[in-house]
């Protein structure tokens, strides 16, 4: 029997789909513009944001072991709910820009948002999977949003392609871990764990599960489709995938192996930590080379996938909380970062070349300065976000004996400091000869202000954060 | 031999025949209709299997909606049935390797693995009432997400394949 | 295992079904001569009568003829599957009480699946393929006209079509359409006949308009629309290739009458036919016959809207289908859980 508490836990997923069903509703009947969806959807977010944060003291789990709301869940609730918003925000003056504003952008960003969450506080390897489809149809589209655009359409239909046969795999992987536990509730599968956990069937399982979302936070060697789909997607989504998709499926992953399997010091954790090296070392290395800004931080975001992976690969409740912190600093960072190549991208799609954004401080000074400051976190430089995640990350991967993944980490990152301060470089030690660009409309502002606050107080105040989604640490 | 041993092998001889077909064949559309039959199988399985709905559900889903489209999509892009969609020898070595490691990896874990094994049900329950009451109440969530599943796909798919408003 | 009963069975069935197409199709002609106030088929036989022997023997005489660019196979498979599908859709449809025969009872009916309904929508989701592959094989214009009108037209009427039967579905809570026949065999206040049409005559309504989409029948007869198509999907058919077209055509028409009078209108009940006390295989017999005059009173139906509407446009058939059709059918499912909740409470 459902009871009041099980609503209340899942109350964020109502509040999402109310406003969502709301926004259809309003779409339909021609009643506003695309910028009456936007306010609904902001509106919605921030309810739902304050929902998840009303949750945050709350745990248990919902609808007959379907979901489980605890501190985690909700606090990246939030964190997912304030892409949104950044997203939101940012999307109506890029889709104004080029004529392309459109109230099914709210619609189906509300309905990624959903399945993110659903992923976050996946109980059952159903809910799970129904929340990664729910995530990635509502991108897949997104991905090719201005359909009239051949790079968008190629994009769109290469996420989709080898986005369905990741799913093939976790399906399959999920199905064969039902056969050897004999359920796919969570709890159940924990219980079991020690029984089965050297079972071939179950490690297949594992490994086609490891295959299917590793393809979805773009780990190596599953992410070829990263580089062009998040160059020919629309910026705005660009932003909102690299962040918010690769946080719900980061934290799907943590959830699974973390919480569920207990993948410390085990075979499994080992091919993590694999793959963690391989991102990191790849990622890097060939986002040097790479002269498109958003091209960069595609294989940026393939390098960050890896240090999440080596949190998750430590199989510590440490790496659990580790990996949480990074999203967070991720999520942050490149949110902002995409909002000013958003910005600084001319409608026919030029502008996000590097070459583009020289002497950029010498015309818009606030700007450079703010992109400077993602520039660096993404880098891990002290005090800002960025360090502060790749902090806990390594120190837990140091803690599971992994000491040997966090050096490649921190190696990497060094030559990670390569491209990123490149950019710098590039908006303040030469001369201006591109055209002017105006400021930046307001709710790109807003979101800007947003994430570089973030970024400077997840950096400065990484206990209090900390203290957010894992009260007991 | 029962007739239901029987009837096992037959359709498990059609299934991986049609199958191969899919993945061998030349023509495009010999491949589709060799779907068709590799779906009409899996039907057939679950009937076997007395789960009645299900296969009657995969009959009504995959051969009389999914299978339609993919025949839509083949009738109206492409007016010459006998085009190559294979790939060069270039393609097929790794992906002979490929497809044996996996297939091999899967045939000796399934091989090897106790499964918990259980008396067929050999009378026909009607699983219908079962599986309804299932979903109103410990798969409600699932249920549910899944109808929001269907709406995005509505919702893209009106996005996708609208005619563009003059603006 | 006794495989005689459904052999025999699926043997009256099916002669039976046939034939009544014959028969079918002579009535659909005299009764159109009939409302157009001229003579219809008169010349063989005493009055026209044989007419359909005749149609039958000339089809079968008749050359194959295949066009030369035509996928031969394709083409030649497309009318077998409309034809077995249009045929074994009848299995699952009750057409009489049990019938008490050398000292046992016999079910009329040839499979009594427990998902009988879905069974019938899914051998209509098949029936598309027919259609569809008859145009696109044929390799002419028309004829691919033909068959993508008749697959869009069917799968978007399918649903309002499905729909329609949930209320059904919920009144009699099951999906086997035996139990549903014996679900109507009640009475109201003791004098009406609990028949699904007094109690869903809006699921009734909506599964009567879908049904004369799903056998093309006008007004819903673009598939094969004579001034735009030349004959639509089988414009490349001849013999008796076409005959089968033809044939399973008016049999789809009897398979949807069968269906509409067992699900809606009580199947083979007989209002207080039970009350009369007549011997249990005179009862049986009546019940068929019951059976068979509301399958034909839903024939004369087809027939005289066949002659009394005009075709649509393509456009009204794709609006009435999305947005009357289905919209109502989802209203009626809503509807009927209220009223059932609201009465049980």
């Amino acid at each position: 029997m459902l009871t009041y508490t099980d609503f209340l836990l899942a109350m964020p997923l109502f509040s999402l789909t109310v406003t969502v069903l709301l926004i259809i509703a309003t779409e339909a009947a021609r009643v506003g513009r695309a910028r009456f969806s936007q306010f609904l959807a902001i509106t919605g977010l921030l309810v739902t944001s304050l929902l998840a944060g009303l949750n945050l003291r709350e745990s248990g789990v919902a609808f007959q072991g379907m979901i489980a709301t605890d501190a985690a869940s909700s606090y990246l609730t939030i964190l997912l709910s304030l892409a949104g918003i950044v997203t939101a925000l940012v999307a109506r003056p890029y889709f104004e820009h080029r004529d392309a504003h459109r109230g099914e952008f709210y619609i189906l960003l509300l309905f990624a948002i959903i399945g993110m969450v659903l992923m976050a506080s996946a109980n059952d390897l159903i809910t799970l999977f129904l929340g990664i489809e729910l995530m990635s149809f509502c991108l897949y589209v997104l991905a090719g949003f201005e359909r009239t655009k051949d790079k968008q359409n190629e994009s769109a239909l290469k996420y989709f392609l080898l986005g369905a046969f990741a799913s093939a795999f976790l399906l399959y992987g999920i199905a064969l871990i039902y056969g050897s536990v004999g359920s796919t509730n969570l709890d159940a599968i924990a219980r079991a764990y020690a029984g089965i956990s050297n079972q071939p069937l179950f490690l297949l399982g594992t490994a086609m599960l490891i295959v299917g979302l590793g393809f979805k936070v773009a780990a190596v060697p599953f992410h070829m489709w990263a580089p062009d789909v998040y160059e020919g997607a629309p910026t705005v989504v660009t932003g909102f995938m690299a962040t918010a998709g690769k946080s719900a499926a980061f934290a799907a992953l943590a959830i699974v192996m973390i919480r569920t399997f207990d993948i410390g010091g085990s075979t499994t954790a080992d091919v993590l930590a694999l793959l963690a090296a391989a991102s990191m070392v790849l990622g890097n290395v060939v986002a040097i080379a790479q002269t498109n800004l958003k091209r960069m931080l595609a294989y940026s975001s393939v390098a960050h996938a890896g240090y999440l992976l080596a949190g998750v690969a430590a199989g510590t409740a440490e790496g659990f909380a580790g990996v949480f912190l990074y999203l967070t600093a991720y999520t942050v960072t490149t949110l902002g970062a995409f909002a000013v190549i958003g910005w600084h991208e001319r409608t026919n799609d030029e502008g996000t070349s590097l070459d583009d954004y020289v002497g950029l401080s010498q015309h818009q000074p606030v700007i450079a300065a703010v992109m400077a400051l993602y520039m660096f976190s993404l880098t891990g430089i002290p005090p800002f976000a960025g360090f502060i995640g790749k902090y806990y990350v390594f120190m837990a991967a140091v803690r599971a004996d992994l000491t040997w993944l966090a050096i490649v980490g921190v190696l990497t990152s060094a030559v990670s400091a390569f491209y990123y301060l490149r950019v710098i470089v590039m908006m303040y030690f030469r001369e201006r000869d591109g055209e002017h660009i105006p400021l930046p409309r307001i709710p790109v502002m807003i979101a800007l202000g947003i994430t570089a606050a973030l970024v400077i107080v997840v950096g400065v105040l990484p206990s209090t954060v900390l203290q957010l989604f894992m009260p007991a640490m | 031999m029962d007739l239901y041993t029987i009837s096992f092998y037959m359709f498990a001889v059609l299934l991986l025949g049609s199958a191969i077909v899919v993945v061998f064949s030349r023509n495009i559309v010999r491949a589709a209709f060799a779907l068709m039959i590799t779906l009409l199988s899996i039907a057939a399985f679950y009937v076997l299997m007395m789960a009645d709905f299900v296969g009657i559900v995969q009959l009504l889903l995959y051969v009389g909606g999914i299978l339609v489209l993919i025949l839509f999509g083949v009738m109206l892009t492409n007016r010459q049935i006998s085009v190559d969609i294979r790939e060069g020898a270039i393609q097929t070595i790794p992906a002979v390797i490929v497809t044996s490691t996996i297939g091999g990896i899967l045939a000796g874990a399934i091989w090897s693995t106790a499964w918990p094994m259980r008396e067929a049900a050999r009378s026909v329950a009607a699983t219908a009432p079962v599986i309804g009451e299932m979903f109103l109440t410990t798969y409600l969530l699932p249920f549910e997400v899944a109808s929001v599943l269907l709406l995005v796909a509505l919702v893209g798919a009106a996005l996708i394949a609208r005619r563009e408003r003059k603006s | 295992m006794d495989l005689l009963e459904p052999i025999i069975k699926i043997a009256v069935v099916l002669g039976a079904l046939l034939t009544a197409s014959a028969i079918v199709v002579l009535f659909d002609r005299k009764f159109s001569a009939y409302i157009q106030n001229r003579y219809g088929p008169n010349r063989v036989g005493p009055g026209g009568w044989m007419q359909s022997i005749a149609d039958v023997v000339k089809l079968v005489m008749k050359e194959d003829i295949v066009p030369k660019a035509a996928n031969r196979f394709v083409h030649d498979l497309a009318p077998m599957i409309s034809i077995t599908v249009a045929l074994t859709t009848f299995a699952v449809i009750p057409f009489g009480d049990t019938i008490p025969l050398f000292g046992k009872e016999y079910n009329l009916i040839i499979a009594d699946v427990n998902v009988g309904i879905l069974y019938i929508l899914a051998m209509t989701g098949m029936g598309v393929y027919g259609l569809t592959l008859a145009g696109w094989s044929s390799n002419n214009k028309y004829s691919l006209f033909g068959g993508l009108r008749s697959s869009a037209q069917l799968i978007s009427y399918e649903l309002s079509m499905g729909l329609s039967l949930i209320g059904v579905i919920m009144i009699a809570g099951t999906l086997q359409i035996d139990d549903i026949v014996r679900s109507q065999t009640g009475y109201w206040f003791g004098w009406i006949p609990q028949w699904n049409v007094i109690s869903q005559p809006i699921g009734f309504i909506t599964f009567f308009v879908a049904s004369f989409a799903e056998t093309n029948r006008l007004p819903f007869d673009l598939p094969e629309a004579e001034p735009e198509l030349v004959g639509g999907y089988h414009t490349e058919y001849s013999g008796m290739k076409f005959g089968l077209f033809f044939l399973s055509e008016y049999a789809n028409m009897i398979v949807s009458s069968a269906l509409i009078t067992a699900l809606f209108l009580g199947g083979w009940h007989l209002p207080f036919a039970e009350t009369w006390g007549l011997d249990p295989l005179v009862l049986a017999l009546l019940k068929i016959g019951a059976f068979m005059f509301k399958m034909f009173i839903i024939i004369s139906f087809y027939v005289v809207i066949r002659w009394t509407l005009p075709r649509f446009r393509y456009d009204q058939l794709m609006n009435l289908g999305w947005k009357v059709m289905l919209p109502v059918s989802i209203a009626n499912v809503l509807a009927t859980g209220v009223v059932m909740l609201w009465l049980t409470r």
